[in-house]
């Protein structure tokens, strides 16, 4: 393979459609707007913009040309501004493969190479086919696979090597993922603009005439309330299918130099990720899983992770709150996970409540007073100052030999471990407030694709932020035990 | 060695910062111009047009007068073998740590308005966050970029 080749010519549509996902809610915005100008026919629209997504794919894949030698794989891309990318084999981490459903239709593959940086993210060849990807595969892992442990197998294929474990999600715990999944918001969103397109069609044909006749009775509140519950129900829908779509088949696998999570029953995606890039993990507990005892967990990767860059990857969709140990004992066994821990002192707690009852209770004040609103909207503020306590609840730092632990909550609690020798830096602030009631925040920022992602702890004990400033200096010697008077120590992380 | 040894910065980043603001903060007097475009000055919108440009005309003189001395008072930096130290914050006071260890790059940068004082702020990347120690001299902004650069190449060498 000595001269430039090209994709397979699916890999244009393939490009196209990966532009529509790109820009979905850019298209939903336009298909909103476009829909309420009269002189220009909807249709249009939609024609012309998948018209010019399909030229920009087609031009796209006609400039891309790819070649691998000497070790080297060399990319040119780009309509305009040509873009020479460079691949060394030394370089490469690691090679994946997956398949979409277009790709799947032709028998090709996608080949995603991923090197330490960021740039790598665009060296991606959409469509190639087996042969080609195993070439390929080939020629740039010779001898690098001992070195940097590249692993390439292609789906569903594969017999899992000798030294590796398979976890894979019980169909149970899948469906209730599906249904407790928090993308409810994006469907609704999605439904109301089919809705706000469909509606003056909807409104006038007899047919809708009819089916509310059928309805019990035909005073304006209830058909919003049906028309509220129709759309939730099926938001619901959407989102339940969505994540049953995106999980399925999920699979965690777990080699000696990396972790392979593949998913998705149409559209399979594999992730690889090596150990060595794993900057920080975290449970995260939903707040309607919480209460269900159910938690997922997620991975913070330096190298590479959903297509906006940052490096989150889903660890496990679903997990048991009791099974969360055994199975990072089983996944990550060198990371420290039962530690001491200390809470915000309980002088806290009243900024806790303030911060989050404070803002609500204005806005229902001013909605109450100045537009009349029903007086059991003063729920809100009531739920806020629940919301506020759990937040104090939830929070916690602790540390070990070489790791701390955050916990927080937002909308749902989270629990990060973090190698002290990953953090990249770590921050405490402090308000008039604070300052006022000797107390600080503490913010510590990770690696994550080729962003940061920080975690944040709110309204700890001053004395303790600059413990915790110390422990990132020290980098790994502890040497600040908790004494056993400390009322503020618990052990984390808590569930057992 | 609990401390390091903190420095602050160099004071004529205060006459930098002075000129900054005073014709960045010019575009607070947008939000009462605005407010005569579209309202008129009829009135009650009278007063109020007068108001607000009181209260932007007093924000901008104290972002001239005082801000700039507070938040050069309130700026420490120390940098030893292990790790970067910033302090800053006038009303919300911050402490960052950066792990020597961590630093991917640090640069020098310098703005037309910073080369009139002979004046450079030193940029320092993790792999995660952007840090800047603003308007050092560019003599010591230099030093300290060196200093930085070369005591990470150390620190990477013990992990």
């Amino acid at each position: 393979m000595s001269d430039f080749e090209r994709q397979h010519p699916v890999a244009a549509v393939s490009r196209a459609f990966t532009l529509i996902r790109g820009n979905f809610i850019t298209i939903l915005v336009f298909l909103f707007v476009g829909a309420q100008s009269e002189n220009f026919p909807f249709l249009w629209w939609i024609a012309g913009g998948f018209g010019f997504l399909l030229i920009m794919g087609i031009l796209n894949w006609w400039r891309f040309l790819y070649k691998v030698e000497d070790g080297i794989l060399h990319i040119k891309s780009g309509v305009f501004v040509r873009k020479n990318i460079y691949l060394t084999k030394d370089r490469i981490q690691v090679i994946d493969v997956t398949s979409g459903i277009i790709q799947r239709m032709f028998g090709l593959v996608r080949l995603d190479i991923q090197t330490a940086g960021s740039s790598s993210r665009q060296a991606a060849l959409e469509a190639i086919t087996r042969e080609k990807a195993k070439e390929i595969n080939w020629i740039l892992r010779e001898d690098a696979e001992s070195a940097s442990g590249i692993g390439l197998s292609f789906d569903s294929d594969t017999v899992p090597a000798e030294d590796s474990i398979t976890i894979k999600v019980p169909y149970k715990e899948l469906l209730i993922a599906a249904s407790t999944s928090g993308s409810f918001g994006i469907a609704l969103s999605i439904i109301a603009t089919i809705f706000s397109q469909l509606e003056p069609l909807i409104s006038e044909s007899e047919y809708f005439e009819y089916l509310f006749s059928l309805l019990p009775s035909q005073t304006d509140t209830i058909m919003i309330i049906t028309i509220i519950v129709i759309f939730v129900l099926f938001a619901w829908f959407m989102s339940f299918f969505s994540t049953l779509l995106t999980y399925g088949n999920f699979q965690l696998e777990v080699k000696k130099k990396e972790l392979v999570v593949s998913r998705g029953i149409f559209e399979k995606k594999r992730i690889t990720v090596p150990f060595n890039r794993i900057q920080a993990i975290h449970v995260t507990e939903g707040i309607i899983r919480q209460p269900l005892g159910y938690a997922s967990l997620h991975l913070e990767s330096a190298g590479y992770g959903d297509d906006k860059g940052t490096g989150s990857i889903v660890l496990f969709p679903l997990i048991k709150q009791k099974n969360i140990l055994p199975l990072l004992n089983e996944v990550l066994p060198d990371y420290e996970k039962e530690l001491n821990g200390i809470k915000p002192p309980s002088r806290s707690l009243r900024r806790y409540l303030i911060r989050s009852a404070l803002p609500v209770s204005v806005v229902t004040a001013a909605l109450y007073w100045f537009l009349n609103f029903n007086i059991f909207i003063w729920v809100l503020p009531a739920a806020s100052i629940f919301w506020g306590w759990l937040k104090y609840r939830e929070a916690a730092v602790g540390w070990g030999g070489d790791i701390f632990l955050m916990r927080s909550r937002r909308l749902s609690k989270s629990t990060a471990y973090i190698k002290k020798k990953r953090v990249q830096d770590a921050t405490i602030i402090q308000s008039p407030f604070q300052k006022w009631r000797n107390l600080c925040s503490i913010q510590m920022y990770v690696a994550s694709g080729d962003q940061g992602k920080s975690f944040t702890v709110r309204d700890i004990e001053l004395d303790d932020g600059m413990k915790l400033l110390d422990q990132v200096r020290k980098n790994g010697r502890i040497d600040y035990l908790f004494s056993e008077d400390d009322i503020n120590k618990i052990s984390l992380p808590g569930w057992a | 060695m609990t401390e390091s040894l903190f420095h602050k910065i160099t004071p004529r980043a205060i006459r930098v910062w002075q000129w900054g603001n005073s014709i960045g903060n010019l575009f607070y007097f947008i939000i009462p111009a605005g407010y005569a475009l579209f309202f008129g000055l009829e009135g009650h919108h009278f007063w109020m047009v007068v108001s607000l440009t009181t209260l932007f005309l007093l924000i901008w003189i104290l972002s001239i007068v005082w801000m700039p001395y507070l938040t050069w008072k309130n700026w420490r930096y120390a940098v030893d073998e292990k790790e970067i130290d910033l302090k800053r914050g006038v009303f919300i006071k911050s402490r960052t740590l950066i792990p020597l260890s961590r630093v991917q790059h640090v640069d020098t940068r310098q703005g037309p308005l910073l080369r009139w004082y002979g004046l450079s702020s030193v940029t320092i990347s993790t792999a995660a966050t952007t840090h800047e120690i603003p308007a050092l001299d560019a003599v010591i902004a230099d030093r300290v970029r060196r200093q930085i650069s070369t005591f990470a190449r150390l620190a990477e060498d013990d992990v």
